[in-house]
């Protein structure tokens, strides 16, 4: 894997949208190819978007936030 | 801030409470999951695990000390954690350092920055088309569509989608940078 491709992957695992399901806990398909180090950016570049999805939205919540509420709501 | 202001709201199914508890707590119970990053996906486990906040805060009895149901969340957090290292027989995480995070009183609570919020708004606005694109179609979808979809959706092949979402996400730090906004480094790597 070329490192822009893993950048890719990075880029995708850090999305705040995982498989849909009710009882289970699924992971971003990326994340399986991704090594631990790269796992761990994935971890802070979905840290420091939080934020700036935030203070983009209407009602301060992250796209982690509107995930939840999705869920909670269905 | 004692985000057990809205417990009562919460309690009494108000999901609108829910979300501003959210808007508060979310940033510190992600980064008590800082540890298990290599071995768990964080954002699923922050997810479920703020799901199950949820479902058992009617039955939540506060302690007396302030953040009860920010403690509990990292709490639930940190075992789903665990259970997902036990089933994939994964190196576990220190046990001091699990004790020692589940040991903190008052964990600390970061509110939403108003200013960030003027900030990132003209800074969006100054986004070429397509980065914008790319970037809005992850807001606006907020979290609900996978990134294949939603290139699909805005008629981008799903590497042409990310190297754009990528492109608003660094512009993006660029330009907060400038505007004097301190940015976690990994926004703009």
């Amino acid at each position: 894997m070329t490192p822009e491709e893993e950048d890719l992957l990075i880029e995708q695992v850090a999305s705040a949208w995982r498989p849909g399901t009710d009882d289970e806990l699924r992971y971003h398909k990326a994340w399986h190819d991704l090594d631990a180090a790269a796992r761990v950016r994935a971890f802070d570049r979905a840290r420091a978007l939080r934020p700036i999805e935030a203070a983009a939205d209407p009602d301060g919540l992250s796209t982690t936030a509107r995930a939840v509420l999705a869920r909670i709501r269905r | 801030m004692d985000l057990d202001v809205y417990l009562g709201a919460i309690v009494g199914g108000d999901t609108a409470a829910f979300g501003l508890w959210l808007a508060y707590a979310e940033r510190t119970v992600r980064d008590s999951l800082r540890s298990f990053a290599a071995v768990v996906d964080v954002e699923s486990v922050l997810q479920e695990a703020m799901l199950r906040v949820w479902q058992v805060a009617p039955r939540f009895i506060a302690d007396g000390r302030p953040n009860g149901l920010l403690r509990l969340a990292i709490r639930i957090a940190r075992n789903l954690a665990v259970s997902e290292l036990r089933k994939t027989r994964s190196r576990p995480v220190e046990a001091a350092d699990l004790e020692a995070a589940l040991a903190e009183d008052e964990p600390p609570v970061a509110a939403p920055d108003p200013m960030l919020r003027r900030a990132i708004a003209e800074c969006r606005e100054k986004l070429p088309a397509k980065p914008r694109e790319a970037f809005d179609a992850r807001l606006t979808s907020a979290g609900g569509t996978d990134d294949d979809d939603l290139a699909q959706s805005i008629g981008m092949r799903l590497n042409t989608f990310l190297q754009n979402f990528t492109r608003a996400r660094k512009l993006l730090a660029d330009c907060l940078k400038k505007r004097g906004v301190v940015v976690d480094a990994e926004l703009g790597a």
